[in-house]
């Protein structure tokens, strides 16, 4: 049996008083790939290092939430996790340490969910609060791409709240999924005219397949369209139409909505570059 | 009027250029530098270029050393012409020392303007440009002074233009190492940095975490500043060279008289007071548009050059009395003139985004870059067209003009290159504002300034890039027309020497040897420079993936690269890579010349310049549009960033790349270089020749 007093950022082992931390353990929610992962660096060093590795080998684009540190759950180890989530043998913090890959975003309540990262290529990170309005449901044709538990490309005549309630909405529809995190993409002059409207600075592959899914959902009676079943797991932030969404069937849809562009480069400038890169 | 009176008036001219250059040097460093960031960021630039500056001129000094010996040497054997020798080598050295002080002085103020430009803008986009365009204006200014000085000094302690022509070829032979060694330079470090940095990493460009980044900072400087002023300095002195030449042959064969010796200084001399004027009037005007000054400079200074010249014809007619300046001439300079300005805007057409060609390369990159390479490529070849027939109705027009009014019409051909390169002043300030504006535009990025001074940077760097298109067309053609005359003067020197007539027979195969041996040498010295450029892009890209590895904190922003090691991988690099390319413009000429003959040179060089001229004209307009093409997508068309058609686009531009920075331009050069060795030795040739 261990004996552990925690104060503050230090752990002290009561029976031998050694002291471990000086850092904060953290608890993240990756979505790129779904995991639980306990850190003992800042959400900031926790991005650079998770896009581009300790030795700088590239490792991508990485997006998160910084999930409450007290959260546990049967399920998943955290306090194992945790208890080797300590700093290495030259005192430098210990970088991940995984809780779990597997249903992870169907296991944490949102109430314990808090601040987004979305982390570029380069490791520039960007913390996005979770919003209190509501997403735009205006009228018009949606591109979704989901990032958890699976991440088709979608479209779809719904909003995004609309979208959720599809997905998660109840049990009666065999597609019908516990929880999900999906980001609302631009679609530019093709909202309104799939077929003929300008695709301007949209860089999506393969915009004629893209093109006729919008027009078959715009003028048939279904709600979405799956346009790339195996899409890759990262997107331009810049192709961002509004913000990012997670929910569940217990709590319903929460909302992180992106400042503009415009609003970005003013306020994080090094993120923005880096971002439209 | 008396000939030495015009050789004092071009002394006085271009010391009255330098003094107005230094004027501008002063204004210039006398602004204000900026935070210590910035002036931090200016100075690791600065000692790149230094450091470049300083291994290429010791190399050059060594080079120069031995080629002052052999010139030395070769041209003492005259009993009639003892100091010959002498006098040559020391006009070589003098052309060499000459073409260096203006690069040095250009670079020299480029490393300064760059961060002072980035502080400007911060104030105003009308105070950035000012900053910029008077600092490429040292460049212009100190160039065209320097060269009218030399040659008027030259000509006025000798009388003799061959004399001059060591000058000349003293020039070449340093612009050609300082042209394809900045060429390789940059280009090492710019596709170094971006397949790392951008494409590899996610790094935005000019940003201080990418190891490679002040390389390709240091490299926009010797490239651009140094090595395309030297590129047009060794044009224009070429140019007016071989118009020297070719009135001192005529003149003594008595069909013309002494005065068109000195007529091309004159036209040069005219050159630097229409610059002069143009400069005052190149300001940004209230619509904020950089690019529609610097063109109402080029035009302004054309119509000022026209003017200035016509009235000196004129009045120097009218107080003498009787026909000292033929009107033909007038006619031919106006001509090549007015091509000039036509080709450039024609190249600005192919390398331009608001026109066809870029945007349909942009457009069809969305099928991969297969077909982005096709089609850029197709539109190279298209883009010699208008340039080559803008040449030949040049070459017409002064050739006619001057035949109708009584001249030798090669004559006129010579004065029409040097009717295109009297506006090098004002062209060479618009190409060095280029580079000074891109530096500008990292050095903001890279010091931290607000998003602000940096969009009114790009907008300076966006006028710059089309003003480097647009130079380089002029330089091409100026170079294509300057080494026909440069061609007419060696076959002069040969008849001269040989007591003969100098023909030149297609059914003949030592002639035919000596065009398809000369039709080999373009293609070879651009696959050298290109694979110079990828050998050195290789290393350095090892190097910058060592580093990041080495240094965890790098890409955090915690701890700073080690830009030096990239620097001194350029700098080694572009050196090294430059023997064997060097060797070849001077050793092939001399090797068919003494084997195979007077004729056979002649084909040499005939062949070895239109494939030339094809070759830089493709490989410069190709490499511009691709890039404009990736500029086009990146400011959000087509995808933007990101999307197939970008991917598509960063592929071809890495492929235009050495195209349009290193091979293509080096060209012009590299064809100069060849006439001037052909015309220097063709007295000897002449005589001395195995076969032919």
């Amino acid at each position: 049996m261990t004996y552990i007093a925690r104060l503050g950022i230090w752990d002290y082992n009561l029976r031998n008083s050694e002291k471990n931390g000086g850092h904060m353990r953290h608890l993240y929610l990756s979505l790129m790939p779904e995991a639980l992962i306990a850190s003992m660096l800042s959400p900031e060093e926790f991005g650079n290092y998770y896009a581009v590795g300790a030795e700088h080998t590239t490792q991508g684009q990485a997006v998160f939430f910084e999930v409450d540190p007290a959260f546990r759950h049967a399920d998943i180890p955290i306090e194992t996790a945790l208890a080797r989530c300590v700093p290495h043998a030259d005192g430098q913090p210990k970088h991940t340490v995984y809780a779990s890959v597997y249903r992870v975003l169907e296991r944490v309540p949102l109430t314990a969910i808090g601040t987004l990262y979305l982390v570029t290529k380069d490791g520039r990170t960007l913390g996005v609060q979770r919003g209190a309005e509501k997403a735009d449901s205006s009228e018009g044709l949606h591109l979704y791409h989901e990032l958890a538990p699976v991440r088709p490309l979608v479209v779809s005549r719904l909003g995004p709240e609309p979208f959720f309630r599809l997905l998660c909405g109840g049990s009666d529809t065999p597609l019908s999924i516990p929880a999900i995190t999906f980001v609302e993409l631009r679609l530019g002059d093709l909202a309104t005219d799939p077929l003929n409207g300008s695709l301007g600075d949209l860089p999506y592959d393969n915009t004629s397949h893209l093109r006729s899914c919008l027009e078959q959902v715009k003028s048939k009676e279904v709600a979405a369209k799956v346009v790339d079943r195996l899409h890759p797991g990262t997107f331009s932030y810049r192709t961002i139409k509004n913000g990012i969404f997670i929910g569940n069937k217990a709590e319903g849809l929460a909302a992180y909505m992106l400042p503009s562009m415009g609003t970005l480069k003013e306020t994080n400038h090094l993120w923005w570059k880096s971002a439209t890169i | 009027m008396n000939s030495d009176l015009w050789l004092y008036i071009g002394i006085g001219c271009g010391l009255g250029s330098i003094a107005a250059a230094l004027v501008y040097y002063r204004w210039v460093f006398r602004q204000e530098p900026g935070t210590e960031k910035a002036v931090q960021i200016a100075s690791w630039i600065k000692d790149g270029a230094s450091t470049y500056l300083r291994m290429l001129y010791r190399a050059l000094i060594a080079v120069a050393v031995v080629l002052v010996v052999v010139l030395g040497v070769i041209f003492s054997g005259d009993p009639e012409r003892p100091l010959h020798g002498v006098y040559t080598a020391a006009a070589f050295g003098f052309g060499a020392l000459c073409s260096a002080l203006a690069g040095w002085l250009g670079m020299s103020i480029a490393v300064k303007a760059n961060v002072r430009t980035a502080t400007a803008c911060g104030r105003s986009l009308g105070q950035g440009f000012n900053v910029a365009f008077k600092a490429g204006a040292v460049m212009g200014l100190a160039m065209v002074g320097v060269a009218v000085f030399g040659m008027s000094l030259l000509y006025l302690i000798f009388h003799d233009a061959e004399i001059v022509l060591g000058f000349s070829f003293g020039a070449s032979s340093l612009a050609l190492l300082a042209k394809a060694g900045g060429g390789i330079y940059t280009k090492t470090a710019d596709i170094a940095a971006d397949l790392t940095g951008k494409v590899e990493l996610g790094i935005p460009e000019d940003d201080p975490r990418n190891p490679a980044v002040i390389a390709d900072n240091v490299g926009d400087n010797v490239g651009d500043v140094a090595g395309m002023g030297a590129d047009i300095f060794d044009s224009y002195v070429a140019a007016t060279v071989a118009s020297m030449l070719l009135g001192t042959s005529f003149a003594a064969a008595g069909s013309i008289g002494m005065q068109y010796a000195i007529l091309p200084l004159i036209l040069c001399i005219v050159g630097i007071v229409s610059a002069l004027i143009g400069l005052q009037f190149v300001k940004v005007g209230p619509d904020g548009k950089p690019g529609k000054a610097l063109n109402f400079g080029t035009v302004f200074s054309c119509v000022v050059f026209c003017v200035l010249a016509t009235i000196l014809f004129v009045v120097v007619n009218a107080l003498a009395g009787e026909t000292v300046f033929n009107y033909g001439a007038l006619i031919a300079t106006v001509s090549g003139l007015v091509i000039s300005v036509i080709i450039g805007f024609t190249t600005d057409y192919f390398t331009n985004d608001e026109y066809r060609p870029v945007r349909n390369v942009a457009e069809i990159s969305a099928s991969g870059t297969g077909l982005t390479i096709i089609t850029g490529f197709s539109y190279g070849l298209i883009s010699i067209a208008p340039a080559l027939i803008g040449i030949v109705i040049a070459t017409l027009a002064s050739y006619f003009s001057a035949q109708a009014f009584g001249l030798p019409g090669i004559y006129g051909v010579g004065i029409a290159a040097v009717g295109m390169l009297s506006l090098t002043g004002i062209v060479v300030s618009n190409d060095a504002y280029g580079p000074i504006v891109d530096n500008a535009k990292g050095i903001a990025e890279m010091s931290g300034m607000s998003h602000e001074v940096v969009d009114t940077a790009d907008v300076l760097d966006s006028a710059g890039n089309t003003a480097k298109a647009i130079t380089k067309g002029f330089s091409i053609s100026a170079a294509a027309l300057t080494v026909l005359a440069m061609y007419a003067a060696y076959s002069e020197v040969i008849v001269k020497y040989s007591g003969g007539n100098f023909l030149m027979n297609l059914q003949d195969p030592i002639v035919l040897s000596g065009i398809f041996l000369g039709c080999i040498v373009p293609p070879l010295f651009s696959a050298l420079t290109m694979l110079a450029v990828t050998r050195n892009a290789f290393t350095m890209i090892e190097e910058i993936r060592r580093q990041f590895k080495a240094k965890p904190g790098i890409l955090a922003g915690t701890e700073l690269p080690d830009y030096s090691r990239c620097v001194g991988i350029a700098s080694s690099g572009a050196l090294r890579a430059l023997v064997f390319p060097a060797l070849l413009a001077v050793v092939l000429p001399l090797l068919v010349g003494f084997i195979l003959g007077p004729t056979a040179l002649g084909g040499f060089l005939g062949g070895a310049i239109f494939t030339g001229v094809v070759f830089a004209l493709l490989m410069s307009n190709a490499g511009g549009l691709w890039d404009n093409a990736k500029k086009y997508i990146e400011a959000g068309n087509c995808g933007g960033p990101g999307s197939e058609a970008h991917k598509a686009a960063v592929v071809g531009d890495t492929v235009g790349d050495p195209f349009k920075d290193t091979a293509g331009p080096s060209l012009n050069t590299l064809i100069t270089v060849m006439s001037l060795v052909s015309s220097l030795f063709a007295p000897l040739i002449a005589q001395y020749h195995l076969f032919g």
